[in-house]
């Protein structure tokens, strides 16, 4: 038998030793999605699945509902930028070491330490008719002003977008924190001597080099938005008042689990799996278009 | 352009540490000024607060004679190269260079115009359109060097610029900086704690120590009449002997008791320097190395017994440490960052690579007498007459 040549050793060492993470990628990812592409051809209701072939792909997408869903997740989308901008001013105030940082740092910090059914609980609590936020109105003298943002459909999504933007307030302004504690003082000072005000400062010396911090801040709050919403909606609304605020992840709940169509929950599911993988392959090609 | 003065300028950080303590310094316009010492000396702290990014705790600062105390960075309009280069990661060299013009609200033309002058001048021309990160050391120095020069500021400061390079580059970097600020002629405070950068490249050099100075001279006049010991030691590589003696007049002669060896000195002394007339006063004599040359017996002046104890072969020159041989050896002075130090009398000679030298012999060494240096026992400063 001829000797391998070195090169050709190590590639064949390198197959070997990456086979169990393969098999493990495969198995919990790409099995997944392959038993999902199939269950989307199929009728059926966790137990026995018959196959019908693509009249549920043509069925869902007639119904009315995919497609309020797939709109509120779009309107939800404008909760990332506050979700991003105000984190990014927390920690552009913290990182100039206000009296009471270290306080005020564990206080934005807090939410991510909680479940987000107590915070749903909590987000639910105050926008209720009779909640906190009424009566804070109340107290500064606007009870005319009386809200109630989760029993109607035209504000329901926005009080879930302030929820959301408030759960992702301390996590992002953690990541911000290490940006900013990563960024070299001298070149502020720099900047200083070089005529830059605050604001320029900002622009053209932290804005640059948070970018990496901001992409991946706008990748994990938008994966969040699509993948995570659950339990909030779950606790506050229900998905309603009718389907407002209906996510595409809480019509595959709804639709598997409360109609018992696992079938059609699977295309769901795979649609969300799509969109998502949009936005991070978009990401990923920002991000590397900067090496 | 502009003259830069310290007066009475003091910075005490948070915990009572004084950094700086009343320091006076005139830079002249055109003038290139090295601040000199080991770290902590308080050198950093003291651009720094010309730079405008330290408060001033006490005195008065003042550039092209505005007092400056409360003018933010920006309107100093001075130029600062930063040890670690402080380049912008995400510019171009052209950008970076640029950046100061551009906040200033100067044209593109205009920008461009002056960048490629500064590039010429700095040999950068090429690299304009790089980032940083694929830059050598050297040429990110040029480009920190080039971000200063094109603005046309009223003063450089300049902190430990050299540090991060390798020693060829930063013999030829000295060099680049020295010629181009007599090119431009700019007022520039230069921080360092080499005292070979201090000496080649200032016209004056400022020594200081514990955020006092201690000397302002230009640096050939710093190293053959040193105010006092901490300067004697700190300039010149090695550095001066600095031996603890006493007095022992004899007949009317000035002489000095080096252990149980005596060393007689000449008249001259008498008028130049402040001699204790009487005898037994301790005081410490300071001789360089190359003042110190090996000579037979019957050789006349100043002469000590040695023994060799060891030997450095620098190629161009050899490094020969001795030990004064009779018992009762005074003890020398060293210096270690700004401690002092005494240690078992050691004398290093410099002498010719020839010179047939080896450890363990016993030789007799002459004292060149006319560059003897003399310090206070106690305060340390210089005997030498009309030095401050």
């Amino acid at each position: 038998m001829p000797r391998l040549t070195l090169r050709r050793r190590r590639q064949l060492a390198g197959a070997v030793f990456a086979l169990p993470a393969l098999v493990l990628v495969l198995g919990l990812i790409g099995l997944p999605i392959g038993q999902a592409v199939y269950y989307s051809f199929t009728q059926w209701d966790g137990l026995t699945s018959t196959w019908i072939g693509p009249s549920t792909w043509t069925q869902a997408f007639h119904n009315p509902n995919l497609w309020t869903a797939l709109q509120n997740n779009a309107w939800l989308l404008l909760a990332v930028p506050f979700a991003l901008g105000f984190p990014l001013l927390i920690a552009m105030l913290l990182h100039q070491r206000v009296v009471g940082w270290k306080v005020f740092r564990s206080i934005y910090f807090l939410p991510t330490a909680i479940s987000w059914v107590v915070l749903g609980l909590v987000a639910e609590r105050f926008f209720a008719y009779q909640g906190t936020l009424n009566s804070l109105l109340h107290v500064v003298g606007l009870a005319h002003v009386n809200t109630n943002m989760l029993g109607y459909e035209s504000t329901a999504l926005s009080a879930l977008g302030i929820t959301f933007v408030f759960t992702m307030i301390g996590t992002n302004t953690m990541l911000f924190l290490t940006g900013l504690a990563t960024l070299d003082t001298s070149l502020e000072e720099a900047a200083r001597i070089d005529g830059a005000g605050r604001w320029r400062i900002f622009r053209h010396i932290t804005l640059p080099h948070l970018s990496r911090f901001i992409q991946l801040a706008f990748v994990m709050t938008v994966i969040a938005l699509f993948s995570a919403l659950f339990s909030l909606i779950f606790v506050m609304t229900g998905g309603g008042p009718g389907y407002a605020t209906t996510t595409m992840e809480f019509l595959i709940y709804q639709t598997g689990f409360a109609q018992g169509d696992f079938g059609t929950a699977a295309l769901y599911g795979l649609i969300l799996f799509v969109l998502t993988a949009i936005v991070g392959i978009i990401q990923l090609r920002l991000i590397g278009s900067d090496e | 352009m502009a003259e830069i003065t310290f007066e009475g300028v003091t910075k005490v950080f948070a915990g009572n540490v004084t950094a700086v303590d009343h320091l006076d310094l005139h830079v002249a316009d055109g003038e290139f000024m090295v601040l000199v010492g080991p770290s902590g000396c308080g050198k950093t702290t003291a651009l720094r607060m010309l730079a405008g990014l330290e408060e001033i705790s006490s005195g008065t600062l003042s550039i092209g004679g505005r007092v400056v105390n409360h003018v933010l960075p920006k309107d100093r309009d001075v130029a600062m190269v930063f040890q670690n280069y402080a380049l912008y990661p995400h510019m171009s060299v052209a950008q970076n260079m640029g950046f100061a013009l551009k906040i200033r609200g100067e044209s593109k033309d205009e920008i461009t115009r002056k960048v490629a002058e500064a590039a010429s001048i700095l040999r950068l021309s090429e690299y304009l359109d790089r980032r940083p990160k694929a830059l050598s050391g050297g040429q990110r120095q040029r480009v920190a060097m080039g971000r200063a020069i094109v603005r046309s500021p009223r003063a450089f400061l300049m902190d430990e610029p050299l540090s991060n390079l390798d020693a060829q580059l930063r013999v030829e970097m000295r060099v680049e900086i020295a010629r181009i600020q007599r090119l431009l002629g700019v007022a520039t405070l230069y921080v360092t704690h080499d005292q070979i950068e201090a000496m080649t490249m200032g016209d004056r050099v400022a020594v200081m120590r514990g955020g006092k100075l201690q000397q302002v001279a230009p640096p050939q006049e710093l190293y053959d009449r040193p105010a006092n010991e901490f300067v004697a030691g700190f300039m010149g590589s090695p550095p001066m002997n600095l031996l603890r003696v006493r007095t022992a007049p004899a007949e009317g002669r000035l002489a000095l008791a080096v252990g149980a060896q005596r060393l007689e000195l000449p008249r001259a002394y008498e008028a130049s320097h402040e001699l204790p007339t009487d005898a037994d006063c301790e005081l410490v004599l300071g001789v360089r190395p190359e003042d110190i040359e090996v000579v037979d017996e019957a050789g006349s002046g100043p002469t000590l017994r040695t023994r060799v104890e060891r030997r450095e072969a620098l190629g161009a020159e050899i490094l020969v440490h001795l030990a004064l041989v009779e018992a009762g050896a005074p003890s020398s002075v060293a210096y270690d960052e700004d401690v002092a130090i005494t240690r078992p009398s050691v004398l290093v000679a410099r002498m010719a690579p020839q010179a047939r030298v080896g450890v363990g012999d016993v030789l007799n060494v002459r004292l060149n007498e006319e560059r003897l240096h003399f310090f206070d026992a106690l305060s340390g400063v210089s005997l030498a007459r009309g030095t401050a």
